[in-house]
């Protein structure tokens, strides 16, 4: 049976359970030519790409009537034209705004370690397909962390790339002055393998940055020789479980971390990303907000209309915190090549949980999922979420390695000396790594030849 | 450089609820009494959030635009 064959069957058998897929494409996949460095290989995508053929609904009910796409996003044809394979599009938060994939229009995405647990969000069916060994990648989308929070709450890789790195022509914006696309996978060498395929540039995107494309899959067993690596401390060090103070720990051991510095304007970016966020989110929507307000999903409506409020002052003040802290984390980097964090405070939560305690400290849960990732994409920095598996009660956690701006390569790097050192794997979660759970590539390049 | 040490907002002056039901008419939002109470409540939480950010002080020649490309 070919991969894409496999991939159909496991999903038709478990995606009841996971609820990762909203659309599966079985006639369009198996039409697929399939030829090219990914020939075989089935993949899916956040249902905020464009897929030509079914509307882009972006987790939403309002746009559950939207004609059909006409031609495929920028990235979902890129590796189509590698010879990978879309058997589907993807759950996700509505409109990309929360951290959970609790959706109430398509149900919310389980997570494949607790079926009772969140996937995290809002790329939450991403990572969930990959983690229940449906497909060995796809693709998502990550504004304050909605790559590197299901990631590690589903324990699988995930990257995002140097923000303007990869286009996002063809995808649903949420908030265009931070949104970054990326691929998940269920190895380093399968992660590299995507990213590779997805880099170059494309004209129709404004917000990609003119850079040479930086290919990682060549050079990722490298080793760690020439690169300084250091542990972020401050804010990075605030409430959290003992699962995550344990993962950071152990990578920064294989990676041979031992410093750890500071970042004293962390926590003031983070808060001017909240902002942006809010504000620019809710200015997208406002047509739709004065209309069909209760159209919308009901946990976001009060957040997007307080959102739609704010003033312009302070999204502008913002935006200059943004400045300053993007140059002092420039100097910090002069010195590093890449900085560990924690991806997540915790791993996941149940599924309906509103708050969360940690270390004495009680915060609402949702916004505070991206407490560690948010100040990173606020600034652009590539990140690649190493997952860590048995973190605690057999749920995995996942690691944030921040690299320089276009430093992807070095976190390939490093991604890949944790694979070795068997810390950061992310094999099928135990509930769906039955004997019928497809071997996908294992390692190093992937073979998906039918 | 001079810098802007003036606080954005003040936590304890700021009325949320005040806000939102002088805000949200002008930019088109008519909301019963009860939709802006739960709007209120966000937006509370977003200041509170928010605070570090509209606290902190920025020099006059901050750049507001991420990126600027004519």
């Amino acid at each position: 049976m070919s991969a894409v064959e496999e991939a159909l069957a496991r999903i038709a058998a478990h995606d009841g359970q996971v609820n990762a897929f909203t659309d599966v494409l079985a006639e369009r996949a198996r039409r697929a030519p399939a030829k090219g460095p990914l020939a075989g290989m089935p993949f899916a995508a956040k249902n905020l790409f464009d897929i030509a053929g079914i509307p882009t609904r972006a987790g939403s009910k309002i746009r559950r009537t939207a004609p059909p796409a006409t031609a495929d996003a920028t990235l979902v044809a890129r590796l189509e034209a590698a010879g990978a394979v879309c058997v589907g599009a993807l759950n996700m938060d509505e409109f990309a705004y929360g951290f959970t994939t609790e959706n109430s229009h398509d149900g919310p995405c389980r997570n494949p370690h607790d079926l009772t647990r969140i996937a995290g969000g809002s790329s939450g069916g991403s990572a969930a397909c990959v983690a229940a060994g449906m497909v060995p990648a796809s693709l998502g989308t990550d504004t304050n962390g909605s790559i590197r929070v299901p990631a590690s709450l589903c324990g699988v890789w995930g990257l995002k790339p140097t923000y303007g790195r990869l286009p996002r022509t063809g995808a649903t914006l949420f908030v265009a002055a931070l949104d970054h696309v990326g691929p998940f996978a269920r190895d380093v060498g399968t992660l590299a393998a995507v990213y590779d395929v997805l880099q170059g540039p494309d004209a129709a995107d404004p917000a990609q940055i003119d850079m040479p494309v930086d290919l990682v899959a060549a050079g990722m067993n490298g080793g760690l020789s020439d690169l300084r690596i250091a542990t972020l401390g401050g804010w990075f060090d605030g409430p959290q479980t003992r699962a995550a103070r344990n993962a950071v720990a152990a990578v920064g051991r294989v990676l041979n971390a031992r410093a750890t510095v500071e970042w004293a304007e962390a926590e003031a970016v983070r808060a001017a990303a909240f902002l942006i966020t809010s504000s620019e989110g809710a200015g997208f929507r406002l047509p739709e907000l004065r209309t069909r307000l209760e159209e919308f999903e009901p946990l976001t409506q009060d957040r997007l209309l307080a959102g739609a409020l704010l003033p312009a002052a302070w999204i502008f003040h913002a935006q200059r915190v943004r400045a300053m802290a993007q140059a002092s984390m420039a100097a910090l980097l002069a010195d590093w090549d890449i900085l560990i964090a924690p991806a997540t405070p915790t791993p996941a939560t149940p599924i309906g949980q509103d708050m969360l305690t940690m270390e004495g400290v009680t915060m609402p849960l949702r916004p505070s999922m991206g407490l560690y990732t948010q100040p990173i994409s606020a600034i652009g920095l590539p990140v690649l979420t190493v997952p860590l598996q048995n973190a605690e009660n057999g749920l995995p956690i996942g690691v944030q390695l921040i690299g320089r701006p276009w430093g992807e390569a070095a976190l390939f790097r490093a991604a890949r000396v944790l694979e070795q050192a068997g810390l950061c794997a992310a094999a099928v979660a135990p509930a769906f790594a039955a004997s019928d759970a497809p071997a996908f590539a294992a390692s190093g390049a992937p073979a998906f030849a039918r | 450089m001079a810098w802007q040490c003036l606080y954005m907002i003040d936590p304890e002056a700021f009325d949320p609820a005040a806000h939102v039901a002088a805000v949200a008419p002008a930019v088109g939002l008519r909301l019963s009494p009860e939709r802006q109470a739960r709007v209120a409540a966000a937006l509370a939480l977003v200041v509170r959030v928010a605070a570090p950010a509209l606290a902190f002080p920025v020099p006059e020649g901050a750049e507001p635009a991420a990126r600027f490309r004519p």
